[in-house]
């Protein structure tokens, strides 16, 4: 299901937010208003956790997350390092990296297995990203823009790219990804794609300006329509049947 | 400078030349340069077209990489290699600066070279990506561009087809944009207006098809120029000047604002009937005058636009002209001569302030940008900078104090740096004349004056005889020194203590004083530099009643008092500091302060007691310690009912609350988690 939401009377929800398959963090806003939407959709699957990067609430920008890390910027303070530690599953492992380019979340775009990076990445933090987040690291670009983590929106099951991205550069980034990729946009025709949303695999959050074919396009593109995997209709599933048979 | 005469090339045309102008624009297609690509409209049929066609087919057809011009990959190995490879990370680099990519081959042959930044410039590729370039500078540009079926290319003011704030799609074939000029052509879209009102002065024309309907200018003295600019905002914020110049400068701006707003209200049909309002209004006091109240014009009309260029003083010649600009459409007769004077003039805009080249409108913000075409979402080459340059030189770093813990090092690369001319003068007054370098004799005199020095002198010593091995030693008699001055050295250096007394008896005072401030050419040592490092309080005393100036610096740039930091010897200073204070000046000597012996002992004893306090702290802990140790060594029972109880775990005293539980009683939280790790609870239960 895919949630319209605002931050602020602000529409790039990716901005100030990150979600992932086993956490997801809002920035500190004013109103909660933000972050009751999110624990509404998310609290029963998920922690939901207020968060701010080295005092700024544009959290999503500044941040690369997968189910299995998180990386900060250099300008984390120790007590947020320390709260989002404290607040994040124990197998979630937190690190903060020393990187020319610190707003991580514009130049890294992930899922749980590969990431592309902008191609002027410094190669320590390549490896970092590679031991934390557990994922194999491509130096790419989206329609000719190095912001690889502004212009892609990835999950494990789909990804939204850049609208000018061309047939042939999708083929190629979902092969590499092994998903599939569609050119769209967010926010009524906004082309930063990942600043107007944040998607997991069961789940998707854009903003409020996002009309109902982009709603409709990322919902068939993320797979989301067919609601979140519950227990019931997972691990459970097989022995439910057979007991009720 | 071949591009300049030929941006000259080109043909004027007036709109309200009609037959001209419709011979011009039969046909007419907006410039490619334009025209952006238009991309599909997503929508969901076609995502699930395409994701069923991804599925269906698998990722086949995109295992290659157009990047490099490699695939398709066999395995996901080589894929995934591919990509990981500096090979591919350069050609990514070369795409995002309009490069063509190199093979494996050439690659490793550049690599070779090291030069694998992916941003050289090699001559074949000069010419960075000129479409791009073009679209930039075209869409920037306060012209839009057309071109007709003969070939001509033509340029025409934005601000006459479209307002700021309307945003023309550029999309596709631009239908929108040949509408407009082709609207520019029928009767009645000839009648434009021009309003200017800047400092005092207004002026505004009614043109129909290049002819003057209407004009009217006035004039009114608004300003006053000795007072700065803005008196009106002044006025505003309550401290009004109250001179009468200012109010009748306030009179007149009220007078000017009504009469300007008087005669727009008069031509408000004839305005109404104008296809085209363009005005140059500047703060909020000029546009009140034109949009003020009872005005027929609406700041948000879509045919009421800002001129798009600076104008000068608002006159009935310059509404003429102004007009007559924004209607001329420059004609080119090929593309080439077009695109040669579109990046000339983009490229001259910072100096040019003529009409054709001035401020230029980004598309997407719709606010005038005066920046420079830097594309941000590209990754730009890093400048290669020098690092700074480390000088130890400023005029004004004050007095530089050398104390014996200074290192020698140190003021030896100073000396050199002195030497090379890279010190300053300031700099150098301070070494005083030093010449470290030709220290080959400094050696054997410093030996036999350095017997009793500390560990710190013994440092030095090694460090110079290591630094001088391969100089050969060649003994040089100082010259110049009188025999007397030698016989003090001497006796300082000697043994016995209240030999200078009986010596400094025999001469004369100004002998005296020049004999104890003579410096050894060596190391710069006066005799009481000799005399301090000797460790020689009394000498001390007598060489500086005889005259001796503690100021003086030796080559190390010590003073005496600095020069050894022997704790007599230093107290000897003082003391005479206390006896004289007048004699020498001693800002300059290093010596903290006169000290008197009644201080002297006071400073002793306070330093007794605390010593003997001390003293009695380390017993109390001893005591302590053995009555732990005792404790420690009983067994858990006997722990427990002990008469004097302890932390069970480390027997130490026990804060007036302990922690306990059971029987047992802790110091600190820690010590009793210690205690449950040993002992779980399931064991002592």
């Amino acid at each position: 299901m895919a949630v319209r939401v605002q931050f602020e009377n602000n529409n790039e929800v990716g901005v100030f937010s990150k979600l992932t398959n086993a956490y997801c963090l809002v920035a500190i806003g004013g109103s909660e208003n933000f972050y009751s939407v999110f624990e509404a959709e998310l609290a029963e699957t998920i922690p939901v956790v207020h968060v701010s990067i080295g005092g700024c609430r544009i959290i999503g920008r500044m941040s690369v997350a997968n189910k299995n890390g998180l990386l900060v910027p250099s300008s984390t303070t120790d007590t947020e390092l320390q709260h989002i530690r404290n607040s994040l599953p124990d197998n979630v492992k937190v690190q903060r990296v020393e990187e020319r380019l610190s707003a991580l979340g514009n130049v890294i775009a992930c899922n749980d297995y590969v990431a592309l990076v902008h191609p002027d990445l410094d190669r320590d933090t390549e490896e970092i990203l590679a031991d934390t987040l557990n994922v194999e690291v491509f130096r790419q670009t989206v329609a000719g823009n190095v912001l690889v983590g502004s212009y892609a929106a990835l999950s494990n099951r789909g990804g939204l790219v850049h609208p000018k991205t061309t047939i042939q550069d999708q083929d190629e980034l979902s092969s590499l990804l092994q998903v599939p990729l569609v050119a769209g946009t967010v926010n009524r025709g906004s082309e930063v794609v990942a600043a107007g949303m944040v998607v997991n695999d069961w789940c998707a959050f854009c903003g409020l300006d996002t009309t109902s074919t982009e709603i409709s396009v990322i919902e068939s593109v993320f797979k989301i329509n067919d609601g979140k995997p519950t227990a019931i209709n997972s691990t459970m599933r097989a022995s439910l049947i057979d007991s009720m048979s | 400078m071949a591009l300049r005469t030929e941006t000259v090339k080109s043909k004027i045309i007036k709109i309200y030349e009609l037959d001209d102008y419709e011979k011009l624009i039969i046909g007419i297609k907006v410039a490619a340069c334009m025209l952006t690509e238009s991309h599909q409209v997503v929508d969901e049929a076609s995502v699930l077209k395409r994701l069923n066609a991804l599925t269906l087919d698998g990722p086949s057809d995109g295992n290659c990489c157009s990047c490099c011009g490699v695939g398709p990959f066999e395995s996901r190995a080589q894929q995934t290699a591919h990509y990981k490879h500096h090979w591919h990370t350069h050609n990514l680099k070369r795409k995002l600066f309009g490069k063509q990519p190199l093979s494996l081959g050439q690659f490793n042959s550049r690599q070779e070279d090291s030069s694998v930044s992916g941003s050289e410039s090699d001559e074949e590729d000069t010419s960075k990506n000129p479409a791009s370039d073009l679209f930039a500078a075209a869409t920037r540009h306060c012209k839009a561009f057309f071109t007709n079926p003969k070939g001509q290319v033509f340029c025409i003011y934005r601000c006459v087809l479209h307002q700021r704030k309307e945003e023309l799609s550029t999309d596709g074939d631009g239908t929108a944009w040949v509408e407009r000029v082709q609207r520019l052509a029928l009767p009645g879209f000839q009648r434009w207006a021009v309003l200017m009102v800047s400092g005092g002065h207004f002026a505004g024309a009614i043109f129909s098809g290049g002819v003057v309907v209407l004009h009217k200018t006035m004039h009114s003295y608004v300003t006053r120029r000795g007072q700065g600019q803005a008196q009106g905002t002044r006025d505003q914020h309550g401290s009004a000047p109250r001179s009468s110049g200012a109010s009748l400068r306030r009179y007149n701006q009220a007078q000017f604002l009504k009469h300007v707003q008087d005669i727009i209200a008069s031509w408000s049909e004839d305005l109404i009937g104008c296809s085209l309002v363009l005005y140059r209004a500047v703060g909020s006091v000029n546009q009140a005058a034109i949009f003020g109240k009872s005005s027929p014009l609406n700041r948000d009309d879509l045919k009421v636009r800002q001129l798009p260029f600076p104008t000068r003083k608002p006159t009935y010649k310059e509404v003429q002209r102004v007009h007559e600009t924004v209607a001329s459409i420059e004609v080119y007769d090929t593309m080439e001569l077009f695109q040669k004077a579109l990046i000339a003039s983009t490229a001259k805009t910072t100096t040019k302030t003529s009409s054709d080249t001035t401020i230029s409108s980004t598309k997407k913000t719709n606010k005038a940008s005066p920046h420079k075409n830097i594309d941000r979402a590209k990754s730009r080459e890093r400048a290669p900078r020098e690092l700074p340059t480390q000088l130890i030189s400023s005029e004004d770093e004050g007095p530089c104090y050398i104390d014996s813990e200074t290192p020698v090092g140190w003021i030896k690369t100073l000396s050199e740096q002195s030497n090379n001319r890279i010190i300053t003068n300031s700099r150098k007054d301070l070494l005083n004349d030093c010449n470290i370098g030709n220290d080959a004799s400094t050696e054997s005199d410093r030996e036999n004056k350095l017997e009793k020095g500390d560990n710190k002198e013994q440092v030095k010593k090694k460090k110079k005889k290591k630094e001088e091995k391969p100089i050969v030693s060649v003994k040089k008699v100082p010259e110049k020194i009188p025999a007397n001055v030698k016989k003090i050295w001497k006796l300082i250096s000697g043994s016995e203590l209240n030999s200078l007394g009986t010596i400094f008896e025999s001469w004369t005072e100004g002998e005296l004083e020049s004999a104890c401030n003579t410096q050894d050419p060596t190391d710069g040592n006066t005799a009481l530099h000799k005399a301090a490092i000797a460790e020689k309080p009394e000498m001390i005393t007598q060489i500086l009643i005889a005259g001796g100036n503690p100021c003086i610096r030796n080559n190390l740039l010590q003073t005496p008092y600095a020069a050894s930091p022997h704790h007599e010897t230093r107290i000897a200073f003082r003391m005479f500091q206390a006896q004289h204070p007048d004699k020498y000046n001693y800002a300059k000597s290093q010596i903290p302060g006169p000290i008197t012996p009644e201080l002297l002992e006071q400073e002793r004893e306070r330093k007794a007691e605390q010593k003997r306090v001390k003293r009695q702290r380390d017993k109390e802990k001893q005591l302590e310690k053995i009555k732990t140790n005792k404790f420690l060594q009983l067994t858990d029972n006997e722990k427990v009912k002990a008469k004097e109880s302890r932390c069970f775990l480390c027997g130490s005293q026990l804060p007036k609350k302990p922690f306990e539980y059971d029987a047992y009683r802790f110091c600190c939280v820690r010590c009793l988690q210690n205690h449950r790790n040993i002992r779980p609870l399931h064991m002592s239960a």
